[in-house]
């Protein structure tokens, strides 16, 4: 499969990088310019004509963007840390550790060494029938995310339910991350459980003119014990069917905060509602856990975007949730 | 007891593994010539219709665009089966599944070809689909092909024995439906194909056509590619560069192959077509889904009385091996247990899919699924111990099954006593923690078919060997090296003949032009009947040899031992109790060969000897009357002046009693001799999750006699390996036609690891008829390991699983049914025998007359725009 | 699109090519430079046969634009073999069985010569995961731990060998 023919853009540095997007971008439309980092998201979606933008933008080259750093509200990850970096940083190990558990379980070791945590926040929406070469799409009829107009898992309807299919965002959403995006207007700070839509189609809020610089862990969240459970058919290479994030912090044996968060089974990675209500202050026991995954499973609306059933899908988010709480709780 | 053996039976790196592992190697898409033009192939959209009209003409205006091929270049049908031919290269009236083959764009580069695919018009009239083969059945009209009513591409029913009397002596009976459903090769290299002219100096026009390709047949490419393009065999040449993996899924020819030649042909260029993963899927060949309703009758010790087989393949849509995999499916009932009455009612069923094939465990593979299932769950009905009860219903060979099928050596028994020993399954089974369980099976296979497709009279393998003054054995052989190790077996029976050192030996294979006929890698046959050839070409030569060298040596031909590159008298050296030290000519020790010797030093001691030194030497040995001992390159020498050249041929083509019976159907099944194969898997399911984690294999295969036992632990690890992979992740998932996993990503072959650890036992029966006694050892283990893995399960947790891949979704619905706990419809979605559910998705839409054409932002449309 | 010139560095060679910025490096590689080693076996970025080292560090080909390669230095499997002899995990992998039909085992070895020289005593368990975003069809993967448990005994006795002799 050939890619589609594209100029590419190399720039040093953000400023140049933006308003490099501000030019480009204006005009071109369906064509619009792609930004590519570790190229494991975009590579693959151009070869299947998903894409075909008139500018490709490495930002490999714009050093600013790399490397983990400690700073007075927490710690700060540049959008082209590859997740190979982020799985073994001692620092992140320590203080975020179902960050570098999630980072972990993503694809591949080759895979990890080129996407970035940058790249898996951004991850386009997956679905079986988006996900697809030219030719096996046009049979199809296409899709509403891509060149048509209808659903295949939700038929009548009008809304897009491409699953949300990357690990880290899970865990960032447990420990409360804020990213920081770049345009020629300036920075813009937004926590992470913001940026994303819920919509398959338009799944995040990223400007065309907009860069993903880094990510913020907050100082507050550091020291959660934290466990992340990821369902897949194969132990390596898979996208997540399902993933649960739980991350709690506790005091005298009862938890004193917790969140919980799921990807891979809805259009945008999700915080469980009620679940940091229901474990605060509580002890963790058999029952407590099995309430948390009957609400988790509430939570996920997972459809027949990908291998395995919704039914099984959803069904897994319970179980995974609840052994995750009552890992994290006995750990 | 063992003969002693140089190089057969020790452990040696394959002969072209340093091309494999430094990338210098070539693979058919490694290849390129000047002015090569990149070919592209337009697939159908839709899974049953009509063409009424194609207009390439915008394509061809596409700057860069050499040609566009379609269907009226090459009408010509064919097909792998001469009962098959139902095939186009390219579609001249129908197209028959999502992939069918439409057009072939010939273009500068890729790019310009992928784009050029966009301008191609096709007209359509859609007809109704079949996807179904229970439903297919039933089609009156709208055929798939008009000359097969009810969409049967072929049924077969078979009697042996008297099943009804068998049934009613049985003391228990077992019934149920089975399912395993649709898996693919997925070789790791997309097929390729390079197709090129000669201009002709005589006319000077194109002339011969020289086509290198991944194949595991070039003879019958060159035969198909001569039936299609209406060209004398003599002008093709089919060349087979190394090919990165085949398991059945290129030992047919492959539309790709023909639409080559037909763009080269055309173009009056070098036109290379590689597939894209996606299309390696559509052009698939792999195993059918398979229904299969199994009915088995044992008495109160476990001796099977009966047993009843219906089984359905969903073929999709062109027939391939299908008549073959069919007839297989029946007859390997046979030849493993002894089975006194067998009833036998097949159905191959064409459906609006891609085409079934042949792949690893051609046939046998889902039936036997379904056969070891349900003799595991007899076994636990008369409380009799799964191991014992398959050792109760053992064959005595030699003998001939109730279906005609000749069995000499049968390793099964010893197969069966070591993998209960090396598992530990005496005190281990059913004594393991909940959730833990082991589960044992056996399986068997042909090594090689005894029959071959065409029907002739022709040998199945020749081999020539050519020896010059050189000193060099150069083997010339048909045979398809695709992984497996043909080559390598190749030269080593050579250099065991002759006595001499592996780097002698050059293995010049699958060309069409230089090497002589075989009819290619598949059946297992190669070892058995290529390796039975060279034999048989070697020991020529060596009589020759030694015809020469006896003279020279003043001795008895019968007297001649060949070995460590020299011609010793036996009479005079104790070769019996090991090849002594021997003072060479050169005067260097020369102690026992290993093979493992290094080259260097063989070719050196051979240059010396050879040709620098003759003509000294050889006044010398005469001057010192006979001697008791020779090289082989004096031996070379002394033969190629006695008899004026130095060459022989081989050839092996299967004894007629090894054939079968007289019935229909009866020519496939039969094989000059079968391996065997038990096997035992520890496993572990979570009760809360339905995932299965396979902790290790116990793998014990009878091949006869381990030639090079790396390769064989490697073919037995291997067939496991993917047998382990349809028992758990592997499956094509389709809906209405559309293949929704066409790609490494989502057809998810094994990786490291979730792969268990495999102990590949190697079990030696010494066949009468295998060349050194060896027989097949690729693909009969595969069976074995998916009811091996199905019967752990039920150790482990008490569920029968009726339907493969056991998916955690398939255990978990199992697992909550057997609980009655709240029943969840986990499977629904991906259960091929409910596609309903998406008709009424988009999948189905277009058929209402909502195609792709209408979208404003098809790029088809774009394109036009632009 | 217009071809543009960059300039690659290639198992230790420069090389000045004119390029379409849209080409990735894979086919680049085998076209453009007629390295051939590396393999496509895949277009979903999922099996590995392309694998190369960038700077040390394995990655897929088939998922880099040739042109975003420019300044750093690539280790194909043609780099890989020393004064053109194998390398040790080269020889190991044909003596073990770690290559049958050898069509990921360029791949492979370069997954491999990347861990080693990360790890060089790794655990089986340790090479389960490093191998894993490679795929193979023939081996089942087993024999090449044997081989490549061989290889670093080969590098220990070589240069325990080299340290004897001095």
């Amino acid at each position: 499969m050939s890619l589609p023919q594209f100029k590419l853009l190399r720039p040093r540095t953000v400023e140049e990088a933006v308003s490099l997007l501000a030019k480009q971008n204006a005009s071109e439309g369906l064509r619009a310019t792609r930004i590519v980092a570790g190229g494991t998201d975009l590579i693959p979606s151009m070869q299947q004509k998903l894409f075909e933008p008139q500018h490709v933008l490495d930002i490999r080259r714009i050093s600013q963007l790399q490397g983990i750093r400690q700073t007075e509200e927490g710690t700060e990850i540049g959008a082209l840390t590859t997740l190979t970096e982020v799985e073994h940083s001692d620092l992140l190990q320590k203080n975020y550790p179902v960050l570098t558990e999630a980072a972990r379980t993503v694809a591949s070791p080759i895979l990890r060494n080129m996407g970035t945590i940058g790249g898996n926040i951004c991850l386009d929406t997956r679905c079986l029938w988006y996900n697809q070469s030219l030719t096996w799409r046009k049979s199809c009829g296409f899709c509403i995310k891509k060149d048509g107009d209808l659903c295949h898992v939700a038929p009548g309807g009008t809304k897009c339910w491409a699953a949300f299919s990357a690990d880290t965002p899970a865990a960032l959403l447990c420990l409360n991350a804020e990213i920081e995006i770049a345009s020629s207007a300036g920075f813009r700070r937004t926590p992470l459980r913001e940026f994303y839509t819920g919509l398959g189609d338009s799944y995040r809020k990223l400007a065309p003119n907009e860069l993903l610089m880094r990510v913020i862990l907050p100082r507050s969240s550091a020291g959660y014990r934290g466990v992340y459970r990821k369902l897949r058919i194969r132990g390596s290479i898979d996208y997540p069917l399902a993933g649960v994030a739980v991350a709690l912090s506790r005091s005298n044996g009862n938890v004193s905060e917790a969140r919980i968060a799921l990807t891979a089974v809805n259009p945008a990675p999700v915080l469980v509602k009620g679940a940091s209500e229901l474990l605060a202050g509580k002890i963790v026991d058999e029952e407590l856990a099995e309430a948390i995954g009957d609400l988790a499973a509430r939570t996920a609306k997972p459809l027949t975007t990908s291998a395995l059933t919704p039914e099984y899908r959803r069904e897994m988010i319970r179980v995974f949730t609840k052994r995750a709480v009552l890992a994290v709780a006995s750990g | 007891m063992t003969k002693d053996f140089s190089i057969i039976g020790k452990r040696i790196a394959m002969v072209d593994a340093a091309g494999k592992t430094s990338g210098a190697g070539k693979y058919t898409d490694d290849l390129s010539l000047p002015g090569m033009l990149v070919g592209k192939i337009l697939h159908s959209p839709y899974p049953h219709a009509r063409m009424k009209r194609i207009d390439t003409t915008r394509a061809e205006k596409l700057d860069g665009v050499v040609a566009v091929a379609t269907g009226k270049d090459a009408p010509n049908t064919y097909g792998i089966l001469p009962v098959g031919h139902d095939e186009r290269a390219l579609a001249v009236d129908k197209v028959r599944y999502v992939g069918d083959n439409v057009a072939c764009v010939a273009a500068l580069d890729e790019a310009t070809a992928d784009r050029a695919l966009e301008l191609i018009d096709v007209e359509y009239e859609l007809l109704p689909a079949y996807f179904d083969p229970e439903k297919a059945m039933k089609a009156e009209t709208d055929l798939i092909h008009d000359n097969k009513p009810h969409n049967i591409e072929k049924d077969y029913h078979h009697v042996f024995g008297d099943p009804e009397k068998g049934f009613a002596e049985a003391d228990h009976v077992a019934e149920a439906r089975f399912i395993a459903n649709e898996v693919t090769h997925a070789a790791m290299e997309p097929h390729s194909t390079l197709a090129a002219l000669e201009i002709d100096s005589q006319t000077g026009k194109p002339g011969r056509l020289t086509v290198w390709s991944s194949t595991q047949v070039p003879y019958y490419l060159q035969h198909k590619l001569s039936l299609v393009l209406e060209m004398p065999m003599s002008q093709i040449r089919v060349i087979k560069p190394l090919v990165g993996g085949g398991f059945g899924g290129k030992s047919e020819v492959i539309p790709l192959e023909i639409i080559a030649a037909i763009a080269a042909r055309k173009t009056r260029a070098p036109v290379k077509i590689t597939y894209t993963r996606e299309e390696v899927f559509w052009a698939h060949r792999g195993r059918p889904r398979t229904i299969i309703d199994l009915k088995t009758g044992v008495k109160n010790d476990g001796r099977i009385t009966a047993v009843k087989a219906r089984v359905v393949q969903d073929g999709g849509a062109y027939c391939s091996y299908g008549v073959v995999t069919i007839l297989y499916s029946g007859a390997l009932l046979g030849a493993l247990y002894d089975i006194p009455n067998i009833q036998y009612d097949g159905y191959r069923v064409l459906t609006n899919k891609p085409a079934c094939g042949a792949m690893r465990g051609h046939g046998t593979v889902n039936v036997r699924f379904a056969f070891e299932s349900q003799l595991d769950e007899l076994a636990a009905k008369l409380e009799v111990d799964p191991a014992v009860i398959r050792r109760r219903n053992l064959l005595q060979p030699p003998c001939v099954t109730i279906n005609g099928l000749r069995v000499q050596s049968y390793g099964l028994p010893e197969c069966i006593d070591r993998v209960v020993e090396r598992s530990g399954w005496k005190h281990r089974k059913g004594k393991l923690t909940r959730g833990r369980g082991l589960g044992i099976a056996c399986s068997h296979y042909v090594s090689g078919a005894a029959n071959s497709i065409i029907r002739s009279d022709m040998p199945h393998s020749t081999v020539n060997i050519k020896i010059d003054r050189d000193g060099g054995v150069v083997v010339y052989t048909g045979a398809a090296e695709i992984g497996q190790g043909s080559d390598t077996m190749t030269a080593q029976i050579a250099a065991e003949v002759l006595g001499c050192s592996l780097s002698r030996v050059k293995v010049v294979a699958a060309d069409t032009d230089l090497t002589p006929i075989d009819i290619g890698s598949y059946s297992s046959r190669v070892t058995f009947m290529a390796g039975n050839a060279t034999l048989r070409a070697a020991e020529e030569v060596k009589k020759q040899i030694a015809l020469a060298a006896a003279k020279k040596m003043n001795c008895a031909v019968e007297e001649l031992v060949f070995r460590d590159d020299g011609v010793f008298n036996s009479k005079s050296i104790n070769v019996g109790a090991g090849v002594p030290p021997v003072q060479a000519p050169g005067g260097d020790e020369r102690g026992r060969s290993s093979p493992h010797r290094s080259q260097d030093q063989a070719s050196v001691s051979g240059r010396v000897e050879g040709q620098i030194l003759r003509g000294s030497l050889q006044q010398q040995r005469n001057e010192e009357g006979p001697k008791d001992f020779m090289t082989f390159e004096e031996a070379v020498v002394a033969a190629i002046d006695f008899h004026g050249a130095l060459a022989g041929t081989g050839s092996y083509a299967p004894p007629p009693e090894a054939r079968g019976g007289k019935f229909k159907g009866a020519g496939v099944g039969p094989s000059p001799a079968y391996s065997y194969s038990a096997q035992v898997a520890e496993v572990t399911v979570d009760e809360d999750t339905g995932e299965v984690i396979v902790h290790k294999v116990w793998a014990a295969h009878d091949c006869g006699r381990a030639l090079n036992p790396v390769s064989v632990e490697g073919q037995i690890i291997g067939s496991v390996w993917m047998g382990m992979g349809q028992a758990l992740t592997e499956e094509m998932v389709w809906k209405d036609g559309l293949l929704m996993n066409p790609g490494l990503l989502e057809y998810r072959s094994p990786s490291s690891v979730e792969s268990p650890e495999v102990e590949p036992i190697i079990v030696e029966s010494i066949d009468p008829e295998g060349p050194f006694g060896a027989k097949e050892c690729s693909e009969g283990s595969l069976a074995a390991t998916i009811p091996a893995i199905a019967n752990a399960i039920y150790d482990a947790v008490g569920i029968r699983l009726r339907e493969a891949p056991f998916t955690p979704e398939r255990v978990l619905a199992a697992l909550r049914a057997k609980k009655n706990a709240k029943l969840l419809d986990l499977t629904e979605g991906i259960d091929p025998t409910a596609p309903e559910r998406f008709r009424e998705h988009g999948g189905a839409l277009w058929f209402k007359g909502k195609g792709p054409e209408r979208h404003a932002s098809d790029p088809a449309r774009r394109t036009e725009q632009a | 699109m217009k071809k543009e010139l960059i300039e690659l560095q290639i198992n230790g060679r420069s090389y000045e090519l004119a390029i379409e910025p849209s080409k990735l490096l894979l086919d680049t590689l085998r076209q453009d430079l007629q390295l051939t080693g590396s393999k496509r076996g895949c277009d979903d970025s999922s099996c590995g046969a392309c694998t190369v080292l960038e700077d040390g560090i394995p990655m897929l080909s088939c998922t880099m634009l040739a042109a975003s390669c420019e300044g750093q230095e690539i280790t194909t499997i043609e780099g890989v073999s020393e004064h053109g002899s194998l390398a040790a995990i080269q020889k190991a992998y044909g003596d073990w069985g770690g290559a049958q039909c050898g069509f990921c085992t360029p791949g492979f070895i370069m997954t491999v010569k990347h861990l080693l020289a990360e790890n060089p005593e790794p655990t089986e368990d340790e090479i389960r995961n490093a191998l894993s975003g490679n795929l193979c069809r023939c081996t089942g993967y087993s024999q090449m731990y044997q081989a490549i448990k061989a290889a670093i005994d080969a590098e220990q006795k070589g240069s325990a060998a080299v340290s004897a002799a001095r």
